[in-house]
């Protein structure tokens, strides 16, 4: 039996008594426009904060050390630094190093193939680290072979030259060298600032730059040279679980030091959680936003279909005694609901699109993949068949002698 | 045709227990074109919506086409009054945003005839009524009159068994309620069992057998001029 | 009868509860929703220095590589300048007034020794800067001329670091050893947090003030280091913190003080001749593309209304709107109800109007009790920003009178609008089909 089959005296009734459909099909047309939307730039942003930053985030947290005063040694302050973090129970692995991934500041440089200034170049960001550096940040070596200690350099302050050698992140290996042959480039020279020449000696899996919004995310150069400034970071790798234990130990053994401040102690999670904390944000404010939004429109659709049927109560009762069974008259509401709901999500489906081209141009979004419309429609047929169940239900309890009352 | 039996129907609130029916007696007869006359508060709506099976009973027993409905569903009511009964009300109950051929339709679509049946019917029953030219037109573009005939043709489509009446010219002009009566005697004269509920005693005695109710029962008129003078208070 | 008309509002809408409370309910869920979004977009994108925005120029040039725009997407000129720019620019005294700075820091060690020495942010700026953007004093003032040309040790302190430092005192005249070098203190600054912090957006322009305050030269005297964003296009000629202070690196900003449009297009042609001298020295390889922006302008290209805060004030207006077509859709249903009476009023001589504006002000009561309701849920909504977003969102996320007033605006004009519809239906109702038993 097909159940479409009284479609036709429905659309036609509805055409001559349009207000009640058209608030509905609107109010469904708009709200499959917001959720499909949102659910849209829910999944990029959800997408974007789980990316791998290829660190043991978990038991990693990292500290500000800024020395002041006539006297003070950088080299000998940071050396027994080291020393004294890695005596300290619980550290598994610790170094100066001048930026943090995700942490929002640090440095970037461009690298290249072939020498000049308009030769093609590839952002990256540059971290100065030492021998110990793969196990810090729990960084696979997929080709060549990392740094030894005989190689690590003091770097100083306005220095405008560069190491001799340098590790990099596969994905910049990949944009240097071609997605296949990038385990080549093990061996092979490389130019930063146009003309300087670097030999790749290595080359790891996966580590991210300081700034969550880039482009060039996980193009990473890794520099054997430790700064020789007043001002370093630390950053250290507690063994599994006792990171909280040693961040506080390491932080009181420091400042044992007063002829240096102590700030900035942050875990690597918090940082995460700082850095995508807006994404973070819109994610939940979106989800409010769509919650709040399917129950009013659900309860808009109850009480319209209410007053519908409130509305018709004669012509139910004349239905009923012509020979409407219960579920005929149940049927009824429920197939005027879809056909309404179809116009709505047809309509929704359209705005839906303009709103999501909208969204790309003016905000710079990828456009969204098709499925998302057709599993909206269902979503939206679904919430509004839902929601004019109660009030076909009543409908279909109203009792046949109505027809013959003349009040 | 139509039975009934000691039938009795009680409502009951809170506070009070009325007798809508107390042992009421009727045997229709297939042709008939009975009127049921009765003041207000005689019981004549409740017996109405009893034999159009939109009400149950609560004693007695009622036989339609032979068939005891004591015992029936809520669909299995509403099949037989699809199948076997058609309604006329005193306000017509057109769907007003239904044109006439789709108003017609109504009953058809739920006894389950094909596209080509349904149409061959509406267009027949709309011709008898003589509104067979106006089939596209809405009831709110009709006379009183006009809208009641709709209303008939869309009772006789199914070819029912009888017709049920309830005060079919009470919201029409002496000229529309005169041409209603003619095609109602027109239609009985050609075979269909008409039971007509209506408190104008001029119509009634315009009709072959008519039933008088009081205070739940029935007594009833074997001619025409027979009419207790206290009735008519 | 406006006073007679509330009373029948009232009543009608006891007498339906629970189709009043949806309405209002929907109404405050939108209104909430919308006056959140809008609060903060306001808040960002409000004018931190009204009195002046439109005197206060933001001065780019472009010095950037010939091989690439520094913006790709914009080809705007890059957000700050070079050392020397910077240097010749403010020599050249064009403007009214002007300034240049940057940002740097360093640590600061209080002479009480009961008080910890801690790193503070630096403003490094010339004298004029206190006075370009009326930064408020609690004691003392800012220095001169003199001061800056003989790069004298002097600094103004914010008022919480005279709290941690001198307790609160009045410390003119007292003194500091910030970066290793001894300073005395000529000024404290009163309260004082532009929101968004204008001068300096590059560098968040949510975030607190700086710290101490110095002159600008002291950063060649001192070789303090670059705080902020350093972006350089070309290497190095060589090692050095002078090789740096001589580069095409960009650290340091410009603000100049301009009265009147003439003023601004002379400004804007010496920009261009400067740039054409420079070119015939080898620098500033790209075309000309010089730039001043007032304060407003500024916030504008610097984008400091977030985007995500702008998407989500439109989706919050669009959940407004399906908001008033429930309303709608409510209100008809109500109306509907009303039929029999309207029938009876019309019968015993109101007319049109007078149902009309009935109608209006029962709309309207409802719409403000939406109004009130949106006005405490937007409150939470607040809330909930600043707990979700964290520090700037504290400046942000507050509302004003202006705000709490707009919102029950927002909520009446939308409720009657609302409303029209279903109040004209309900108006036009034949009387005499009302009073029929039918």
């Amino acid at each position: 039996m097909n159940p479409f089959k009284d479609a036709g005296p429905i659309l036609r009734a509805l055409s001559r008594n349009k207000i009640g459909a058209v608030l509905i099909a609107l109010q469904i047309a708009m709200t499959m426009t917001i959720i499909v939307n949102s659910v849209y730039i829910i999944n990029e942003r959800y997408a974007k904060m789980h990316r791998d930053s290829g660190i043991d985030e978990a038991n990693s947290f990292y500290l500000r050390s800024v020395g002041f005063g006539e006297n003070f040694n950088n080299q000998s302050t940071i050396e027994e630094d080291i020393r004294n973090i890695l005596a300290v129970p619980g550290v598994r692995a610790a170094m100066q190093i001048n930026a943090i991934p995700l942490s929002g500041s640090g440095w970037s440089m461009s690298l290249q193939r072939e020498p000049g200034a308009d030769a093609e170049d590839f952002g990256t960001a540059v971290y100065f680290v030492d021998e110990t550096a793969l196990e810090v940040f729990d960084l696979e070596l997929v080709a060549g072979e990392f740094f030894s200690m005989t190689d690590i350099n003091w770097r100083q302050a306005g220095q405008s030259n560069w190491s001799d050698k340098v590790v990099i992140s596969q994905a910049l290996a990949e944009r240097l060298f071609g997605d296949e042959d990038w385990p080549q480039g093990v061996g092979k020279t490389v130019y930063i600032e146009d003309k300087e020449p670097m030999v790749v000696v290595g080359i790891v899996d996966k580590i991210q730059a300081p700034w969550s919004g880039w482009d060039d995310l996980d193009q990473v150069m890794l520099s054997p040279e430790q700064l020789d400034y007043k001002s370093v970071r630390y950053f250290i790798r507690a063994e599994e679980g006792r990171r909280d234990e040693v961040m506080q130990k390491v932080e009181s053994m420091l400042a044992e030091n007063t002829q240096r401040v102590i700030r900035q102690v942050r875990t690597m999670e918090e940082t995460r959680e700082r850095s995508y904390r807006s994404d973070s944000a819109m994610i939940k404010i979106l989800t409010t936003v769509m919650i709040t939004l399917t129950i009013v429109t659900a309860l808009g659709i109850v009480g319209l279909a209410s007053f519908s049927v409130n509305r018709r109560k004669k012509q139910i009762g004349t239905r009923r005694a012509l020979g409407a069974t219960k579920s005929d008259i149940l049927r009824y509401f429920m197939l005027e609901n879809f056909l309404i709901s179809t116009i709505g999500v047809v309509i929704g489906a359209g705005l839906t699109m303009g709103l999501n081209i909208v969204l790309v141009n003016t905000f710079g979004m990828d456009p969204m993949q098709w499925y998302y419309i057709p599993i909206g429609m269902v979503v939206l047929w679904c919430v509004g068949q839902l929601a004019v169940f109660g009030p076909a239900q009543r409908a279909a309890g109203t009792p046949p002698a109505i027809a013959t009352r003349t009040v | 045709m139509l039975k009934m039996t000691n039938v009795k129907k009680v409502f009951r609130t809170d506070l009070v227990e009325t007798h809508a029916l107390r042992d009421f007696n009727l045997d229709v007869k297939e042709g008939d074109f009975v009127a049921v006359t009765g003041p207000s508060g005689s019981g004549k709506t409740t017996f109405l919506n009893i034999a159009g099976l939109l009400e149950t009973f609560d004693g007695g027993s009622y036989q339609l086409d032979g068939k005891c409905v004591s015992n029936l569903s809520d669909s299995q009511r509403s099949k037989l009054r699809n199948e076997k009964i058609g309604f006329i009300f005193q306000s017509f109950n057109l769907i007003p945003d239904l044109d006439l051929f789709d108003n017609v339709d109504v009953p058809l679509r739920y006894r389950g005839f094909n596209r080509a049946e349904r149409k061959a019917r509406i267009e027949q029953s709309l011709e008898v009524v003589g509104l067979a030219n106006r089939m596209k037109h809405l009831p709110s573009q009709l006379s009183g009159g006009q809208q009641q005939r709709v209303a008939i043709a869309r009772a006789l489509a199914g070819e029912p068994r009888f017709l049920l009446a309830d005060e079919p010219t009470g919201n029409l002009d002496t000229k529309m309620a005169h041409s209603v009566m003619e095609l109602l005697q027109n239609i009985n004269a050609q075979g269909t069992t008409i039971v007509m509920v209506t408190h104008d005693q001029k119509l009634a005695k315009e009709v072959q057998r008519n039933i008088f109710v009081r205070d739940g029962q029935v007594s009833e008129l074997h001619s025409v001029g027979d009419i207790p003078s206290a009735a008519m208070a | 009868m406006f006073s007679y008309y509330l009373r029948l509002a009232f009543k009608s809408m006891g007498r339906n509860p629970i189709l009043s409370a949806l309405m209002v309910a929907a109404i405050a869920l939108g209104i909430g929703a919308s006056m959140t979004t809008i609060t903060v977009n306001y808040m960002m994108s409000s004018n931190p220095i009204p009195e002046k925005s439109e005197q206060l120029f933001y001065v780019q040039v472009d010095n950037w590589s010939p091989h690439n725009p520094y913006d790709d997407e914009t080809g705007f000129p890059p957000t700050q300048l070079t050392w020397r720019d910077a240097n010749n620019l403010y020599n050249a005294q064009q403007g009214t007034r002007q300034t240049i700075m940057a940002k740097s820091g360093g640590v600061v060690q209080p002479d009480d020794q009961d008080v910890k020495p801690f790193e503070a942010a630096f403003r490094l700026a010339t004298n004029e800067f206190f006075a370009m953007f009326n930064v408020p004093f609690l004691f003392g003032s800012g220095w001169d001329t003199q001061a800056d040309k003989n790069r004298e040790h002097v600094v103004v302190i914010t008022k919480q670091i005279n709290e941690r430092v001198f307790g609160g005192d009045n410390s003119v005249g007292r003194e500091l050893t910030i970066a290793g070098h001894t300073f005395k203190v000529i000024g404290v600054l009163d309260t004082w947090q532009p929101i968004p912090k204008f001068y300096d957006v590059e560098n968040g322009a949510f975030e607190d003030i700086e710290d101490v305050f110095m002159p600008f030269l002291l950063k060649e005297e001192l070789e303090l280091p670059s705080w902020g964003n350093t972006s350089c296009w070309k290497p190095r000629e060589s090692d050095g913190f002078h090789a740096f202070l001589n580069s095409e690196c960009i650290n340091f900003q410009m603000w100049v003080e301009l009265l009147d449009a003439n003023a601004e297009s002379g400004y804007l042609a010496f920009l261009n001749n400067y740039v054409n001298e420079q070119k015939s020295l080898g620098r500033f390889p790209r075309p000309l593309n010089n730039k001043l922006s007032h304060v407003m302008e500024w916030m504008e290209i610097s984008e400091v209304v977030e985007e995500d805060a702008k998407v989500m004030m439109w989706l919050s207006l669009m959940f407004l709107t399906v908001c008033l077509l429930n309303t709608i859709g409510l209100l008809l249903a109500k109306f509907s109800s009303k039929s029999s009476e309207i029938g009876l009023r019309r019968a015993v001589g109101a007319s049109k109007k007078d149902l009309f504006y009935q109608h209006t002000v029962e709309t309207a009561c409802i719409g403000l009790l939406g109004g009130l309701l949106g006005l405490v849920l937007a409150l939470l909504g607040l809330t909930g920003i600043k707990s979700l977003y964290g520090d700037f969102a504290t400046k942000v996320a507050n509302f004003d009178f202006t705000l709490v007033l707009l919102g029950l605006l927002l909520a009446l004009i939308s409720s009657i609008a609302a409303g029209l519809y279903p109040t004209w239906r309900a108006c036009n109702i034949q009387p005499a089909s009302q009073l029929k038993s039918q």
